[in-house]
């Protein structure tokens, strides 16, 4: 899958989930940027990744993430 | 140990002193004979030496075995057998009331005699912290974060280095790993740090802390007494109190660690100016907070349990109403967890946990309906009136949700809130009524004046770094400014007879 892909992919899922249509992720994107996204969403946000992806992220990596970039990283990695 | 006393200074002073003299390699194992100093302090007997031990080495041993049978079925069993340990020799040394008294609610329902007989149980500084710092360290092994610490007394000196064994912060083993054994240099503008910070402490103690305590333990111990505007006064003054016992006590510990070179997270963020009861809670006690995010509420969120039925809520009560419903059944858990870790009886359940989780979902339900009522009149959220009016709301919230807490059991809480509505608001006008309960006239002018001292600080600290401003001004500003700050605390410190000075709140938990 190619890394433009994923990032149109994960566009609409962070539509989806903070109900915003003008969100577009970048690899910088963090938890700052989009204002409903809080430790509260962030979960919801894993899962339908997850869900989008057909992979599974680990706790570690759930926790540990920065931004968008890093997010994207694992999925590359996993789904490849 | 108390923080503020003579032996902990010459404590920290002997520990410090010894700790840059050692040789850079061995400077750790100084932090970890002062720790085992500090946390066998007067209580060194079998029951506590088993209590420590027996954390310790299911910590020890079963983080290797976890990382030894990494990604088996194995690891898993590790994992739960280490926790219920821990959970174990917590629950029994802290939770055993807890147990007893709901046993003895049960049998009263049913109707079955009892005899309920409290047990008390010689427990160890920190048994709460470093529990949960454990388990936490086990958990982060399990899901690979990192690797499970192979030199036995280096991972001693994780679960016990002392400045977190009085009220935290909550640590993770990722962020101290390498900083805890690493022979760190001497600094002088550290020092001043430290010294600086633990100054700022030692004033929220004895200058505000205590002050408060005066008065709101007078008002607590006579509620036939003093009620009314007494009681409210007690109320608003008792979050003020615990806050700045805390978060001074954790100044205190911050500022030692500093001058030894080793950095602790920050526990408190100015939580006063919180807007709403969400964000007050990620500004007050953050590393619990954290701790419980990471090790609890993620972990249930992310459970196959928790998505089937936020699949199956989507679709019975569409996406907004649906996604809802499962994270409160996580979020209840979490708060009960909150509530249940700050003491093992029901008052602090309430006050701590179910207060907090119906406020929130409170929140979340009717901010939505109060933002379109706003709009409807035409009211301008973003203006300083309404914030104004939302900081205040989170403070009387939290006041409010505190008697639970510093009641001594719920009944005593209910008859408190009771006492809040009689009406006598003529103590606040004559002269003399008001300085009956504890301060007298000269007291209360000194808290009003350390509280607006206290208040702009901590406005200050959420626009810059307050210390590093401090420092890079000129000489005669600064040291007046230091000295200002050392000679109120001895003046008007409140070191009288009648109480302990260093009585810390969170140190029993």
């Amino acid at each position: 899958m190619e890394e433009k892909e994923i990032y149109e992919r994960l566009n609409n899922v962070f539509r989806d989930i903070f109900d915003d249509d003008s969100i577009v992720v970048k690899p910088e994107t963090t938890s700052n940027d989009i204002e409903d996204w809080d430790s509260l969403e962030h979960i919801n946000l894993i899962v339908a990744v997850e869900q989008e992806f057909g992979m599974k992220f680990n706790m570690n990596e759930v926790t540990s993430m920065k931004n968008v970039g890093e997010m994207v990283k694992i999925i590359l990695d996993r789904v490849k | 140990m108390n923080l503020i006393s003579f032996i902990f200074a010459m404590f920290c002073i002997l520990t410090i002193l010894v700790y840059f003299v050692t040789p850079k390699k061995i400077r750790w194992i100084v932090l970890l004979i002062s720790s085992l100093f500090f946390l066998f302090y007067k209580n060194f007997n079998v029951v506590t030496i088993l209590q420590a031990l027996t954390i310790f080495l299911s910590a020890y041993i079963f983080a290797r075995l976890i990382e030894k049978y990494k990604d088996t079925h194995k690891s898993k069993i590790f994992l739960v057998i280490s926790i219920l340990l821990i959970l174990l020799v917590l629950m029994y040394f802290k939770y055993s009331n807890l147990f007893l008294i709901t046993i003895d609610h049960i049998c009263n329902i049913l109707k079955i005699d009892y005899d309920l007989k409290l047990v008390s149980r010689n427990s160890l500084i920190g048994l709460s912290y470093y529990s949960l710092i454990m388990i936490g360290y086990l958990t982060d092994v399990y899901r690979g974060s990192v690797k499970a610490e192979k030199n036995i007394f280096k991972c001693a000196l994780f679960m016990a280095y002392f400045p977190i064994l009085n009220s935290g912060p909550f640590i993770k083993f990722e962020n101290m790993k390498d900083t805890l054994y690493e022979g760190h240099k001497f600094s002088y503008k550290r020092m001043c740090n430290g010294l600086i910070r633990i100054a700022w402490g030692a004033f929220k103690i004895l200058v505000i802390s205590q002050r408060c305590g005066y008065f709101v333990n007078t008002v607590w111990g006579d509620l036939a007494k003093f009620n009314g505007v007494y009681s409210i006064i007690a109320a608003l003054l008792f979050p003020v109190e615990l806050y700045a016992n805390f978060s001074g006590s954790i100044d205190i510990i911050m500022g030692v660690s500093e001058i030894i070179g080793i950095g602790l997270p920050e526990n408190f963020d100015s939580p006063f100016f919180s807007k709403t009861m969400t964000e007050f809670w990620r500004r007050w006690h953050i590393t619990l907070g954290a701790w419980l995010r990471d090790y609890i509420f993620y972990p249930i969120q992310k459970s196959s349990i928790i998505q089937k039925l936020n699949k199956f809520c989507k679709s019975k009560f569409g996406k907004k109403v649906g996604k809802k419903i499962p994270l409160f059944i996580s979020m209840f858990i979490m708060w009960l967890c909150i509530g249940i870790w700050h003491g093992g009886e029901y008052h602090y359940i309430i006050g701590s946990g179910i207060l907090q989780f119906v406020i929130i979902f409170l929140e979340d339900t009717l901010t939505p309906i109060s933002n379109k009522i706003n709009d409807k009149l035409g009211i301008n959220r973003e203006t300083f009136g309404y914030k104004l009016y939302q900081v205040t709301r989170t403070f009387l919230l939290f006041s409010f949700t505190m008697i639970f807490f510093r009641a001594t059991g719920v009944a005593e809480a209910i008859e408190f809130i009771k006492s809040m509505f009689v009406s006598n608001p003529w103590v606040l006008f004559d002269n003399e009524s008001l300085y009956t309960a504890g301060l007298d006239m000269l007291d209360f002018r000194i808290l009003n004046i350390s509280l607006i001292v206290l208040f702009v600080i901590d406005y200050l600290k959420t626009k810059f770094d307050v210390r590093e401003k401090l420092f890079s001004q000129n000489i005669v500003f600064r040291w007046t400014v230091i000295f200002v700050l050392l000679f109120s605390i001895i003046i008007f410190g409140c070191y009288g007879v009648g109480y302990n000075a260093a009585d810390f709140i969170y140190r029993g938990f």
